[in-house]
């Protein structure tokens, strides 16, 4: 997947620092995606079984385009292949691992509400409401991709999250989304 | 002897030990050392590949998202370890993501290198693979310093220095070892070597305090043979004119005019006399024997004859209670001898075996060739190394102590009661064996018996006819009218001599000293006969007077005299050839056997 996604980027043409403009942006981000599950651990009872799939949920409208399908397409995390789905809201029927929210900062905050105690990682961009914001939210600094990370969110949907992740988490606002 | 032997054995091999102990102590330096050096070796590669696997498990996120500062931040921690030269991380695109680099000379390679451990111009190069969750998410690159093996070498040659050092202190230990071994059998040799000389010179000792108690007895022998050889020689003067004048006595008695009781009283007087006489000259005879200078006519004597010839003789006289055996020698020597005195001394022995059998036993007579040799006569006072014949007479009588068997030679020493024995006999044997350059061994053991071996030297070169056994020869009066010259200083015995001449009929000129005598010589030429004392005054003796008188004279005849035999004629004990003599005290009929003989005889 990282090839892939590496190799989306040789074609882009330029080294990820220089480059700026809306579609280089989405795919760092898109990239991301599929590197944060390493460094999560889920609690047990996250999959059905150990061929479960690990399901990437798109809530709200996609800004990737398909460079997600490309990226997820044959790709596996710990047995799981991935699959990718497309919601318009969140039921709590549906089974999601990672959770990418886009939309207004209500709507928003509603969906990640509605996952509230389930084992699901919450992904959000840019978001500067606490409430708006996903266990992990992007932002940029210094022209680079970052994020920071909601650890008493994790905590609370039972998520492990690596000390080597958090080491290069930036720093969120103050007790936003806290709650 | 026996330590010596093991420590030989330890000689050989401590220092064989020691130079194993030397060669293992080297040989297990150079194993560290290689061992050290592939230790050393595979523990920088591990300490780097593990350092290399922290940080790329550390590394992890900051690769995933990019974040270079914290992944510099990793890498530069690094710096800390003065061995690290280079660090790089590099994406799964194999681009260098981070890199820290100590100089110039040796910078990370751009792209992620290949290899995951290679050594290089002394610096190791470690890649390992960053993994996440069994992603690969990159590479780290990895260069320290390992240490120069010269270096190394250096380091360990401290220890090369101290092993060789020790080895050398072993191996000089073994070789003092060796030494002090070899130094300790040398001691004990020489030890031994000491002991055996201290023995040597016990013996030497011992043989030295027997021979000198040899010698004392020896010189004591010989003081008693001057003493009675001179009392003998007096003696015999005196008995040549007892016996003399009595045998003058009893022819001229014949033409007396007695008779009857008388003449029977004079003959038995007479007779009795003239037995004390002759006991008296038997001693006489003896004690000058035992003095060695009785004069000897030696002859060329076979031995084994004359015990022939005289063992009848000694089985009358010993009786018919005792066994007499003779065992003779088949190649037996011929000895040099006198063989008148050799049948005395057998005779002697004979006696005294007999009176050691008083209830009868076995007398052996033996003989044998013999060979005395040098330990023998060390062993013994003077007694000659060489060939000799033995005469041995062995008895199963009583026997004798050490003690006894020490004097039985002294003369007068009798073991026989008073009136048996006079002493004499086993001195005579002794006298003459001596004078014939013998020896004379007694082995006794009491109750057991006694032998007694007379050793006398082998004749080398026959010089004479082997001598028949000496038969008593009558006495033969020749009534010959020849002149013949008495040359006397005794006077007594002179005129004893005179008429003993003149009765035998012969014409008898007489003087009392050689001039004298040579004077009468030139003045009467019919004397055909000297006959002389050997001891004379005046300046002559009766040798020289005896040449000078055949050198006027040269077809006269001499006959000589003696009391005593230590003179001009006798040497060494024994008559020179071609003289004639007759011993003090001679009788009438002697006297006239040897004038007769010599006046016969050749020139």
């Amino acid at each position: 997947m990282l090839a892939a996604v590496l190799g989306f980027l040789a074609i882009v043409g330029c080294a990820v620092p220089a480059c700026a403009g809306p579609s280089l942006e989405w795919a760092i981000k898109a990239a991301y995606l599929f590197k944060l599950p390493p460094f999560i651990e889920w609690p047990g009872n996250a999959f059905a079984s150990p061929s479960s799939p690990f399901n990437l949920c798109i809530v709200g409208s996609d800004p990737f385009g398909d460079l997600l399908e490309r990226g997820a397409a044959g790709q596996k995390l710990g047995g799981h292949p991935i699959v990718l789905e497309h919601l318009t809201d969140v039921s709590q029927n549906a089974r999601c691992q990672m959770m990418y929210v886009a939309g207004d900062p209500q709507s928003v905050a509603a969906d990640i509400a509605a996952t509230g105690g389930m084992p699901v990682l919450t992904v959000t961009d840019s978001q500067t409401d606490g409430r708006a914001k996903g266990i992990i939210n992007f932002v940029t600094r210094d022209n680079h991709v970052r994020f920071e990370i909601d650890r008493a969110a994790a905590a609370r949907d039972r998520l492990d999250i690596s000390s080597k992740l958090l080491s290069i988490a930036v720093p969120g606002e103050p007790d936003q989304g806290a709650q | 002897m026996r330590r010596s032997i093991r420590f030989n054995a330890s000689g050989n091999f401590v220092p064989a030990a020691a130079m194993v102990a030397a060669g293992f102590l080297l040989a297990l330096a150079v194993a560290t050392i290689v061992y050290g050096t592939q230790f050393y070796t595979s523990q920088i590669t591990r300490d780097t590949t593990i350092q290399a696997r922290i940080l790329a498990s550390t590394v992890t996120a900051a690769l995933a998202f990019d974040d270079t500062k914290t992944g510099k931040e990793y890498v530069d921690a690094l710096e800390a370890n003065p061995a690290v030269q280079a660090v790089a991380i590099y994406d799964a695109g194999g681009r260098q993501f981070v890199s820290f680099s100590r100089d110039r000379q040796s910078p990370p390679p751009s792209a992620a290198p290949s290899a995951e451990a290679r050594i290089a111009n002394d610096r190791l190069n470690v890649v390992v693979p960053v993994m996440q969750a069994g992603r690969k998410l990159g590479s780290v690159y990895l260069q320290t310093e390992i240490e120069p093996v010269g270096r190394r070498l250096v380091r360990f040659g401290l220890i090369a220095i101290l092993v060789i050092m020790t080895s050398l202190v072993v191996a000089g230990l073994g070789v003092s070892q060796t030494d002090l071994a070899n130094a300790n059998t040398e001691l004990e040799k020489r030890a031994s070597e000491l002991g055996k000389i201290n023995a040597h010179l016990q013996v030497q000792i011992d043989q030295r305090e027997r021979v000198e108690a040899a010698l004392r007895q020896s010189q004591k022998m010989e003081a008693i043979g001057q003493l009675t050889g001179g009392i003998a020689h007096d003696f015999n003067n005196l008995l040549q004119i007892i016996t003399g004048s009595l045998d003058m006595l009893r022819r001229r008695s014949a033409r007396w005019d007695i008779s009857g009781d008388t003449a029977h009283d004079f003959d038995r007087l007479v007779h009795a006399a003239a037995e004390g006489a002759k006991r008296a000259a038997a001693l006489t005879h003896q004690l000058l024997a035992f003095s060695r200078r009785q004069p000897l006519a030696p002859k060329a004597v076979d031995v084994n004859k004359l015990v022939l010839g005289i063992s009848s003789l000694i089985g009358r006289s010993i009786g018919e209670t005792i066994a007499i055996e003779t065992i003779l020698a088949a190649g037996l020597w011929p000895v040099w001898t006198d063989p008148n005195q050799l049948e005395s001394a057998i005779v002697n022995l004979a006696v005294n075996s007999r009176d050691a059998m008083p209830n009868g036993g076995k007398l052996t007579i033996e003989t044998a060739n013999a060979h005395l040799d040098e330990a023998y006569a060390g062993a013994h006072e003077d007694v000659k190394v060489g060939q000799y014949v033995v005469i041995a007479v062995t008895d199963s009588g009583v026997g004798m102590s050490k003690d006894i068997v020490d004097q039985v030679f002294e003369p007068f020493f009798t073991t026989k009661q008073p009136g048996q024995g006079t002493g004499l006999g086993l001195s005579q044997v002794y006298g003459f064996t001596k004078q014939s350059g013998g020896h004379i061994k007694i082995y006794s053991e009491p109750d057991h018996g006694t032998t007694v071996k007379l050793y006398l030297p082998r004749l080398l070169t026959v010089r004479d006819e082997i001598a028949e056994s000496v038969q008593d020869r009558a006495a033969q009066v020749a009534t010959a009218n020849a002149t013949i010259l008495v040359v006397e200083d005794e006077e007594a015995v002179r005129a004893s001599s005179v008429e003993m001449l003149r009765e035998l009929g012969y014409a008898v000129f007489e003087a009392g000293d050689g001039p004298d005598a040579l004077q009468i010589l030139e003045q009467e030429p019919k004397i055909e006969l000297l006959f002389t004392d050997v001891v004379l005054p005046a300046g002559l003796n009766g040798r020289e007077l005896a040449e000078e008188a055949r050198r006027r004279r040269p077809d006269l005849k001499v006959l000589y005299t003696t009391g005593y035999a230590r003179n001009a004629i006798v040497h060494h004990g024994r008559l020179d050839p071609g003289v004639d003599l007759i011993s003090k005290p001679f009788s009438y009929s002697a006297l006239a056997a040897k004038v007769r003989e010599v006046l016969e005889g050749p020139e």
